[in-house]
């Protein structure tokens, strides 16, 4: 049994780091293995928006970095522990760049079962509406299972360590994550949050003013207030749409992406004709 | 030909509800405009996924139904396409009113910005 952290952040012994290896100490307790890659040691290169991981069957175009290094440990693993400091409102950039290369996995999603959790250091309350948008979007795209996370406030570099509850629960999240690969277990043990699906509290209010939807998972729902209370009521038959289910993966790479080549093809000299203009402003 | 005719493309799971003619008949008569309906079926069951190669056909020829409207009248049209979207969504892709007239197609992609829900 593995168990791989991966560290998005920069500093070294700092909060994140901090608790990732004291989760890892509680996995290592439950007999796992572990391993620690901070990502910003690797090189992540943008994503080149070239398309042809999905024209070319999973050919990444980009050679020249660490990133398949990244994915081949994650495939070596049985469980990830992502752990991220919060900065402004969302997780580092490092995350961001790593998502955007994960379209290289998207034949994966829905389909590996791996739990994951996550762990967000963050210093002031209420400056962290994003952090858990961006995990839940790179645990998906990479095809893992969120069973927990959490935001532990802290501060300056290594305070966390003054924080007994915080230690003690990322040691609790490293012996929860080693115990569900061993049970083969999944199932979420964090705060429920607003969508059952990937548990986050965010809702879209759609412009019809009627629709609300898991900007997640993608699925529309109903708000209400019932003492007091606003409440989201997702039907049933809504979740066919969710977002990471495989069928949906499939159909939006099989109708949404595929057959974009061809309105490409046909649309070549038009662009040609129309873009002139574009290649030469500004091009000295 | 109307003066304004457009061409939606739902492709599978595009739409929010099954997409079927006798609703298709009652917003034709509702909206008093022309409806016209095609389903491209070229899916096959692997794998215990309906499963189709895409990326080298032409669009009009993978897996899609396709709800055509036109009217010479723009607030009939505009009603019409409103009452799809609300009740199918709008399509999706960038390429989902390939072959609708320019008139049509302005009109059913301003609707998408307004009324698309994104």
């Amino acid at each position: 049994m593995k168990v791989l952290a991966l560290n998005g952040s920069f500093r070294k012994g700092g909060n994140t780091e901090i608790l990732l290896k004291q989760a890892l100490m509680g996995a290592e307790s439950q007999g796992a293995t572990v391993e620690i890659l901070r990502l910003t040691d690797y090189r992540i290169g943008p994503c080149r928006g070239c398309g042809l991981c999905l024209f070319r069957e999973n050919v990444c175009q980009v050679q020249d970095d660490d990133v398949s290094l990244i994915f081949s440990k994650v495939d070596e693993s049985d469980g990830v522990i992502l752990g991220a400091p919060c900065y402004f409102l969302e997780l580092t950039a490092v995350v961001k760049q790593l998502i955007d290369r994960c379209w290289i996995l998207g034949h994966k999603i829905g389909k590996i079962r791996k739990p994951a959790t996550v762990i967000v250091p963050y210093a002031t309350r209420g400056w962290i509406p994003y952090v858990f948008v961006q995990s839940n979007i790179l645990l998906n795209v990479m095809g893992l299972t969120k069973i927990n996370e959490a935001a532990i406030c802290t501060q300056g570099i290594s305070e966390v360590v003054l924080d007994p509850e915080a230690m003690e629960l990322a040691y609790g999240m490293g012996k929860e994550i080693a115990a569900a690969i061993r049970e083969k277990d999944f199932t979420y043990k964090g705060e429920p949050g607003i969508c059952p699906s990937c548990h986050d509290w965010h809702v879209r209010i759609l412009r019809d003013h009627e629709t609300v939807e898991c900007p997640m998972c993608g699925v529309r729902g109903k708000l209400s207030v019932s003492d007091g209370k606003i409440r989201v009521q997702f039907e049933e038959k809504a979740w066919a749409d969710s977002r990471f289910r495989p069928d949906v993966q499939y159909n939006h790479f099989t109708y949404h992406i595929a057959p974009s080549k061809d309105y490409f093809l046909r649309t070549k000299e038009e662009r040609k004709a129309r873009t002139q203009k574009y290649r030469e402003y500004l091009a000295k | 030909m109307a003066k304004y005719f457009v061409k939606l493309r739902y492709f599978p799971g595009d739409p929010l509800e099954e997409i079927r003619e006798k609703d298709l008949q009652g917003l034709e008569k509702q909206y008093g405009v022309k409806i016209s309906y095609e389903k491209i079926e070229n899916r096959e069951m692997k794998e215990g996924l309906l499963m189709e190669r895409t990326l080298d056909k032409r669009i009009e020829e993978v897996t899609q139904e396709v709800i055509g409207v036109s009217s010479d009248r723009e607030e009939n049209f505009s009603d019409c396409i409103r009452g799809l979207y609300k009740k199918y969504r709008c399509p999706r892709t960038a390429y989902s009113l390939l072959g609708s007239n320019e008139a049509g197609q302005k009109i059913a992609k301003g609707l998408m910005n307004t009324h698309g829900g994104w």
